[in-house]
Order: structure tokens, then C-alpha cells, then sequence
């Protein structure tokens, strides 16, 4: 499988906050869910996709390509969205299409123009008079009119209500019929991404905790409830936490096969959310530091 | 990049219709000034905003963002103020003989000499300072110039003889010609130097 993005040993420095020997690949073709808590490093990484930030070592290509002598290429091909407005604040969306537009080969107005209708965004109003879920449509629309293959990012979701978040995850999916496309984006609303995304990348600490298919992570974790007798330390050993209570207990477990094995019909097994399996996996890494 | 220097005509739009007020202002009450300060007031107006107007947004992670590479963002400032400062001087020049305003060839040669070392010594401010206060500081330090020069020119005038007699021993032609390399020269020199500097830079 492809791979659209790779970081290859990148080491970052700030002054309170590094990434070091960082490897990462996006396959193209999917819908890759980032998450991580505040801090974790999520905007740095994205900038550094983006050539916002040049990293202190190691290398970062798109789309097969470094920015070192295909900045313009790589460009050309990404639509990025960010977590605050970048666009000139005075200026209506007219005239920041007419600065965006002239920047890309294959801009399409009609395109463009058929998603302005679509989020009924006004054309005449200057952008700070926006509301933030008006804002992002508006980048959204910009990200979208240059059939861009590459889709990044940072926080979409974040500030808007629960009604629009959901027709943001429904163009989503609507971008994703072509093929060719991708989709990277950073979020902590973790509901988000058990509907739509195909990857999920889990950074704290600038460390990238797992990056797997969220079908593999919803085989290997599952949340068990059954009576408290079934515990011992013996069969405790299967769970990443336990709960109890005086009606059983409820556990989470990062091995389903065992669990079944071990317990068979006296247990219950449901999905395991993902900001259940987060929480556990960054507790469980803590732990092991 | 033709782009790139468009796009400041778009996001300059409203300080483009304060231009002509703002020259007829001095053409009809600054009448004991320099023509050739009202000629280099008009050449830095327009770089001079785009650059105030644009380090007030978040534009360097916008236009980073855009399919251009950083030395084409750097390229395009320093080219496209060359072309705002011959269209300025055009515009201030035609305002200044409709109002009647005496000016000599040889004021426009002074202002676009200034213009160049100016623009060279302010541009790479706006790469190297913190933004938002970098505006500032080429505004208060314009004032500054323009109020201090022209007595420090007058006092080396006074009493430095040999410089001044070197200078006036050398022909007008020589005198130009050496103006114009060393202008011309800063300017290349500061956009290297601020081109350096954006090469390297986080956003």
C-alpha cells in the first residue's frame, strides 16, 4: 500500500517541547483520524507536513516527494484547513478567492462557487463577521475547489456544534468517492472518527503510540462486564483496567481471543470506544515510562 | 509571483483610495516640504502598508500553505515594490503638476535613491522582529529620519569641507552613478539577507 506521507527519523526542538527520531506514514486512499490531548504535539506534526516548521533531522516527503526541490508540486496537490482563521480577516470571500485562486493550477470556480451555495456561505461579508463554524466552511470550500488529493487537517471539527459536525463527516465521506483522495485530520472529539475514519494515529509526547486500522483496533479491544467471581489474579491479567461494582464488573481488554477462551459465554463483550481505548493505551504507556 | 504582487492591490484596497488624498494633502499643504520627500512618501506607501497589513494576519502561514515556494514570498515583495514605487511616483507626479507643485527630474532621482536604501535598511525588520511591532517601529523611525537627517546633513555639510569638496569636485554624472550602485546595492544586499532569513524560518 501507498503511502502519501512519510516521516522518517524527524527530530524536532522547541523549548518545551521536542520530537525525537519520529517515524510516520499516512496511506493514501483513507481517511486517517489524529489524535492525541492538548500539547501532544498534533499541530506540530501537521506543520511539519505542511513545511510551516523544518525539522532539526530526518526526512519528510509527500506524496513520494520532498519539499526540498518539489515545494510547488507538493502544494499544488494538498488542501489544508487549520484550526484558526488564516485568511485575511478584513477581506470578504470574494477577494480571498481571488488571491487563492491565481496560487493554483487547476483552481475551479465552479466548484468553488457550488460549495459556497451549498454551505450558504455570503460572498460579501468580510471574513471576521464569519462565525467559527463559518469560518471553517469557508476553508473547507477553499480546500475543495483545487482537487486537491491530499486533505490536511488541524482541528476541524473543534468550536462547531454537534448538528454541523455531522454534516462536516457527511462531505467527508462525500470527498472520499474519488479514490485518489485523502484524508488526514487532527481532532480530540474522538465520536468523530468511530464513523468515518479508516486509520487511527495516537501521539502523546510527541511519540507516536499506535497507528492502525480502526477494524484492527476494535478486534483487539473490547469492553467485558460479568460477575465479580470470575476474577482472580489469573484471569485479571487479561484486562487493561477493571471496574467493580457490586452487580460485577466491567473491564477493558486489548485481547478478545483470550478473553473468550478464557471465559467463554459467563462474560459479555461490547465495542470499546475509542476514547476508552486512548485513555487506556496512554494510561497503560505511562505506566512503562 | 505575478500573483503574489497582486494580491497586495486586493488587500490594500481601502488604503489604495486614501493614496490620492494623501498626496494632494501634501501637494497643497506641505508647500515648503522637499518635493522629493513627498515623491519618496508616495514610493514607500504602498510596500510599506503591504507588509504592515500583512504581518497583522496570519499570512505567512497562509501563503507557506499556497503552491509558492518562501523565496518566491521574499522575491515578490522585493520586486513588487520596485513596480508600486514606479506606478507611486507616476500617480504623485501627475497629482503634484496638476496642483501645481514645482518638482525637477532631479527630486525623483532623490526619492527613488531613498527609496531603495530605505526600503533596504525597513524589509528585513519585518523578518527579523517580532510582528506587531515592527509597524511601529519603521513608522517612529521614519519620523525620526526625516526630522534628524537634514540638520546632521546640514552640520557635516558645514563643517566636514573636505567631504563636501570631494563631493562637489566629482561631476553630477559620477555623483548619480555612485548613488545609484550603492542604493541599488543595499537593496539586492537586504533581500539576500531577508530571503536568509525566511528560508529558515517557523511558522
Amino acid at each position: 500500500m501507498e503511502n502519501v506521507i512519510e516521516f522518517r527519523g524527524i527530530s524536532k526542538k522547541f523549548k518545551e517541547f521536542s520530537i525525537e527520531n519520529l517515524d510516520l506514514q499516512i496511506k493514501r486512499g483513507y481517511i486517517t483520524g489524529f489524535i492525541g490531548a492538548n500539547g501532544a504535539g498534533k499541530s506540530t506534526i501537521i506543520k511539519l507536513m505542511m513545511n510551516l516548521l523544518q525539522a532539526d533531522k530526518g526526512e519528510v516527503k509527500v506524496f513520494g516527494m520532498d519539499y526540498f526541490s518539489h515545494a510547488k508540486e507538493i502544494k499544488e496537490r494538498i488542501g489544508f484547513v487549520y484550526d484558526r482563521n488564516v485568511f485575511y480577516e478584513a477581506l470578504s470571500l470574494k477577494d480571498i478567492s481571488r488571491i487563492v485562486a491565481p496560487a493554483y493550477k487547476c483552481w475551479n470556480n465552479k466548484q468553488f462557487k457550488a460549495y459556497v451555495d451549498k454551505f450558504e456561505l455570503p460572498l460579501n461579508k468580510p471574513i471576521k463577521k464569519f462565525s467559527k463554524g463559518m469560518q471553517m466552511k469557508a476553508s473547507l470550500a477553499i480546500a475543495l475547489s483545487h482537487d486537491a488529493e491530499l486533505i490536511i487537517m488541524d482541528e476541524p471539527t473543534a468550536g462547531l456544534d454537534p448538528a454541523f459536525r455531522r454534516e462536516l463527516l457527511d462531505i467527508f465521506q462525500e470527498v472520499m468517492v474519488d479514490e485518489r483522495r485523502t484524508i488526514f485530520f487532527s481532532t480530540h472529539i474522538t465520536s468523530d472518527l468511530d464513523r468515518i475514519a479508516d486509520y487511527i494515529v495516537l501521539i502523546e509526547k510527541g511519540e507516536v503510540l499506535f497507528n492502525k486500522p480502526i477494524y484492527e483496533l476494535k478486534e483487539r479491544y473490547a469492553i467485558v462486564k460479568g460477575s465479580t467471581n470470575l476474577l482472580d489474579r489469573d484471569t485479571e491479567e487479561s484486562f487493561i483496567k477493571i471496574e467493580r461494582s457490586s452487580t460485577g464488573f466491567q473491564a477493558l481488554t486489548n485481547n478478545v481471543e483470550e478473553v473468550k477462551e478464557l471465559f467463554g459465554d459467563h462474560v459479555v463483550m461490547e465495542e470499546a470506544s475509542l476514547e476508552e481505548i486512548m485513555f487506556y493505551v496512554k494510561g497503560a504507556h505511562s505506566q512503562h515510562d | 509571483m505575478f500573483n503574489l504582487i497582486k494580491k497586495d492591490l486586493i488587500i490594500l484596497k481601502v488604503q489604495l483610495l486614501l493614496f490620492i488624498p494623501f498626496i494632494v494633502f501634501f501637494a497643497v499643504f506641505a508647500t515648503h516640504l522637499s518635493p522629493a520627500f513627498i515623491f519618496l512618501l508616495a514610493s514607500i506607501f504602498i510596500p510599506i502598508n503591504a507588509y504592515i497589513y500583512d504581518e497583522q494576519a496570519e499570512t505567512n502561514i497562509l501563503l507557506n500553505s499556497l503552491p509558492y515556494t518562501r523565496q518566491e514570498i521574499v522575491a515578490a515583495r522585493y520586486i513588487g515594490a520596485i513596480a508600486y514605487m514606479i506606478l507611486s511616483i507616476g500617480v504623485a507626479g501627475i497629482i503634484l503638476y496638476l496642483c501645481n507643485y514645482g518638482y525637477t527630474i532631479r527630486d525623483i532621482v532623490i526619492a527613488v535613491g531613498l527609496f531603495f536604501v530605505f526600503s533596504a535598511l525597513s524589509f528585513p525588520l519585518f523578518y527579523i522582529l517580532k510582528p506587531g511591532y515592527i509597524g511601529l517601529a519603521v513608522f517612529v523611525s521614519f519620523i525620526v529620519l526625516a526630522v534628524v537627517l537634514p540638520p546632521i546633513v546640514q552640520f557635516l555639510a558645514e563643517n566636514l569641507t573636505t567631504i563636501t569638496n570631494f563631493l562637489t569636485n566629482l561631476s553630477a554624472f559620477t555623483l548619480y552613478l555612485s548613488g545609484a550602485t550603492i542604493a541599488i546595492g543595499l537593496y539586492l544586499l537586504s533581500w539576500i539577507f531577508s530571503r536568509t532569513i525566511y528560508l529558515r524560518k517557523d511558522f
